[in-house]
């Protein structure tokens, strides 16, 4: 199953979300999930793809903003010398 | 003084979630008590709850009902009521002259309880991110500031089993004076928690069961009364001044006239028979009411060993001889301990019964107590009475005792 497929599987599941509304490029906004319940989102996200986010904020307007998250903490994880979030933005970062 | 009507009512509760269900219940003695059918039931000695029919997802769209506690979702149906049955009140108010006035005793209790069972129960170090904004006291004052776009005062009071009568007649006083147009006023309450139920139990206030009739097990005025049981609701009320309801149209389903506030300031459980009739007083006082204008009252009678008494005391210490021929309800029989919400939903039957001509009956009274030597209209309603003006009183740990001057609607 694709980081798409296992996300839409939380936002049908616990959102009760259409499926045909959570194309790639829809506004979690749009969905009613602003920055707020973007917070929420990713808390399940965690559990479901085995991964812990870094603590600093992200802004992921859109599912495959979420999606590409996903991939690159995944990828981390699994050392394949794609780095971390956290790491390839250090200018969002507070010194 | 401005007049000030109680022009929408909003409900959920164990009696029901319409004004027409819980009058039913309540004037035919039917009891929403019963035992507690939960996960963690065989852990309480005796397991009773007085539970609101509600289902959130009947009324919020999945993200929202996510963010709220079940004590949110109870105020804010009852707010969306209550707005509905004033017939379009915010039309044309100034929105800066409208304000949000709840009680609630424990608020978020069910978060609170579920975020200790993930940290403790199951020692994780991650907890839920709406935590907070879930449990917090003024959650459901927030939520209903924020959905009617009411930008006055928003206020909670939490002064446990009279915070919502507290939160009427705070209310009742900003609308009264002119300082506000409109306020939704009442209180929420969800306490169904494993670690609220646990608590309670400790402190030994609640019931024990009824073995005969579990649904009979608060006896508020009985001599074999034993505790009173816990239960869940809201009641949320809209008020403002009568002129402004009556010129949309509007038929006021009765008035606030007064409103009296008294401390013990002597333990924090153990009431005073001085602070309750202090309160008893000061709400004459308020509405300018002698004691025989009073037709009857909507007494705090919980069914505790404590109270029930010393109640009684308060009412012959104010009322004198008129004591003995007041009806004095304590429907907590049938509907539980609402807690915070208490006091709002004990307004709104006192509110219907004037409507009805009605005193409410204190059910299961089996055996009288000379120490609760009231006319509590024992287990079955009196009707046929011309009942113009109450009062209800609400009684709190800590010592807060709140009593509100009702008029019917007429």
């Amino acid at each position: 199953m694709t980081t798409l497929e296992r996300l839409r599987t939380i936002l049908v599941r616990d959102y009760k979300l259409a499926p045909e509304a959570l194309a790639l490029e829809a506004p979690l906004e749009s969905l009613g999930i602003d920055s707020l319940g973007a917070a929420e989102l990713l808390f399940n996200v965690e559990d479901e793809f085995g991964i812990t986010l870094p603590p600093e904020p992200v802004q992921l307007p859109t599912i495959g903003d979420v999606v590409d998250y996903i991939d690159r903490l995944i990828a981390a994880k699994g050392g394949d010398g794609v780095p971390a979030p956290s790491a390839v933005e250090p200018a969002a970062r507070d010194s | 003084m401005t007049r000030v009507a109680v022009s929408g009512i909003g409900v959920v509760s164990p009696l029901g979630d319409t004004l027409a269900a819980v009058y039913e219940q309540a004037v035919a003695g039917r009891s929403g008590v019963h035992r507690l059918e939960t996960a963690f039931s065989h852990r309480l000695v005796a397991p009773l709850a007085a539970t609101a029919r509600f289902d959130g997802t009947a009324h919020f769209e999945p993200p929202k009902l996510r963010m709220l506690d079940r004590v949110s979702q109870f105020a804010l149906v009852c707010a969306h009521q209550a707005v509905d049955a004033a017939a379009d009140p915010l039309s044309g108010l100034d929105r800066s002259r409208a304000g949000v006035f709840v009680g609630t005793g424990m608020a978020g209790t069910l978060t609170s309880d579920d975020g200790y069972q993930t940290l403790y129960g199951e020692a994780s170090d991650r907890i839920k991110p709406y935590t907070v904004l879930m449990g917090m006291h003024n959650a459901p004052a927030g939520w209903i500031g924020i959905e009617h776009a009411l930008r006055g005062p928003n206020l909670t009071y939490s002064t446990a089993c009279s915070s919502s009568a507290v939160a009427i007649g705070e209310a009742w006083r900003r609308v009264a004076a002119g300082e506000l147009d409109l306020a939704l006023a009442g209180g929420s309450e969800a306490p169904l928690s494993f670690g609220s139920l646990k608590a309670w139990e400790a402190l030994h206030t609640l019931a024990a069961i009824d073995a005969a009739d579990p649904s009979a097990s608060c006896k508020p005025f009985s001599k074999d009364r034993s505790g009173m049981v816990l239960g869940e609701g809201a009641a949320m009320l809209v008020l403002e001044p009568w002129d402004r309801a009556v010129a949309r149209g509007v038929r006021p389903l009765g008035e606030v006239i007064g409103y009296g506030l008294a401390t013990d300031a002597a333990h924090i459980t153990r009431p005073s028979v001085e602070g309750q009739a202090a309160a008893l007083q000061a709400a004459l006082e308020s509405a300018g009411l002698s004691v025989d204008a009073v037709d009857a009252i909507n007494a705090h009678g919980t069914g505790t060993q404590a109270n029930d008494p010393v109640e009684t005391a308060a009412i012959k210490t104010v009322f004198g001889k008129r004591a003995q021929t007041i009806p004095v309800s304590a429907t907590k029989a049938v509907h539980g301990h609402l807690l915070g919400a208490a006091g709002a939903l004990e307004c709104v039957l006192s509110l219907l019964a004037m409507q009805h001509g009605v005193a409410l009956p204190t059910m299961h009274r089996a055996l009288p107590d000379p120490a609760c030597d009231l006319d509590c209209v024992p287990n079955v309603a009196r009707r046929g009475l011309d009942i113009r003006t109450m009062l209800s009183s609400s009684f709190a740990f800590g010592g807060t005792n709140a009593v509100l001057a009702l008029r019917r609607g007429d």
